[in-house]
């Protein structure tokens, strides 16, 4: 563990700066590679990123519902603040989770993540296909994401851009739960300290919530993204 | 003090824990939303099948913080959650939709701790 997280991070990161240049890059979430059966969920997501250009602010709201045992399909519409100030529908996004191995059976746990997201005002695309990977040390968690991103339309050049997240979590208590999230990307940089939590209610009724502060490492003099989530699932 | 069979029901899941070499088993029996045995005794170190068979006509949802697991094992079905390895201690497991009833710990103890172990 000693050698591989840092091994990792640095072959993520010289991947990824490799490639072509970031266009529009947002710090969004870590997946986990679990899906439950009966699964539904209401949730909203908000990232606010401050740098050198000014402050983009972005939200998302989204119902999911499980298919199967180890399936799970999530529809999005995302929201965003322009130039102006006005906040207004920026796109839509359809988004399949997909649970490949039974938590705990193997030496990590592993999913697939795929999205398909369109813009509201142009013809423009998105489509990423991802694998999420977990694996326990202990109370800790080590989660990944791999993604793999095509973009294409009438506003954006048709290109392949590379994406990586991580998270390694403590599990103290089910409510707080701190952790050290990192986000790399064409371009991007970024590393800081989220917090999870859970709250049960009756039945299958839970409340999740994320909350992370993520600082921008690629060179600009400000970068900072802040973000949140909850999630109720019933 | 144990009742005589809550201790029969704990003996009885040492039996499935000799199952395979390669990796102990314990089952757990799920009737009228409660645990059979409640308290389930696995060797530390190892990583261990915990089987629930569910008797109940509705499904079961298997919580547990402590383990860092979540399974629904659907009515009159059965299911596996892979545990371990643990270091020895005390793990609270519930059914999400009964949990006034459906309560149970899984105790992780040294394997020369374990009863069947002479």
């Amino acid at each position: 563990m000693k050698v591989f997280l840092p091994a990792l991070l640095v072959v993520v990161t010289v991947l990824i700066s490799a490639s072509v240049k970031a266009d529009n890059f947002n710090v969004d979430k870590v997946y986990h590679p679990y899906v439950l059966p009966f699964e539904r969920e209401f949730e909203w997501r908000l990232t606010s990123r401050q740098n050198d250009d000014g402050n983009v602010l972005m939200q998302r709201f989204s119902y999911g519902h499980a298919l199967s045992e180890r399936v799970v399909l999530e529809g999005y519409i995302v929201g965003s603040r322009d130039e102006y100030d006005d906040f207004g529908m920026e796109g839509y996004e359809l988004e399949i989770r997909w649970m490949l191995t039974e938590q705990g059976k193997y030496w990590a746990d592993w999913g697939a993540l795929f999205e398909l997201e369109k813009q509201h005002t142009t013809d423009d695309w998105e489509a990423t296909a991802g694998i999420l990977t977990e694996k326990e040390f202990g109370r800790f968690s080590l989660t990944t994401n791999f993604m793999l991103v095509y973009e294409w339309g009438e506003t954006v050049e048709n290109e392949f851009e590379g994406e990586f997240r991580m998270k390694y979590r403590y599990r103290w208590i089910p409510e707080v739960q701190p952790a050290v999230e990192f986000y790399a990307a064409e371009g991007y940089v970024g590393v800081g300290p989220a917090f999870m939590g859970i709250r049960r209610f009756d039945g299958q009724r839970q409340l999740k919530w994320e909350l992370g502060f993520i600082a921008g490492l690629n060179g600009d003099s400000k970068d900072h993204t802040l973000r949140m989530s909850l999630e109720y699932e019933f | 003090m144990l009742s005589v069979p809550y201790r029969t029901l704990i003996a009885l899941s040492f039996i499935s824990l000799q199952a395979k070499a390669a990796m102990p088993e314990a089952i757990v029996e799920i009737k009228n939303h409660l645990f059979s045995p409640q308290e389930v005794i696995i060797p530390a170190n190892k990583k261990v099948r915990l089987v629930f068979i569910n008797h109940d006509a509705t499904p079961e949802e298997i919580d547990s913080f402590d383990l860092n697991r979540e399974k629904v094992i659907f009515g009159n079905s059965k299911g596996t959650i892979y545990v371990g390895p643990l270091p020895p201690g005390t793990y609270r497991f519930f059914g999400e939709y009964h949990p006034n009833t459906a309560v149970g710990v899984v105790r992780v103890v040294r394997p020369e701790a374990l009863p069947d172990a002479d």
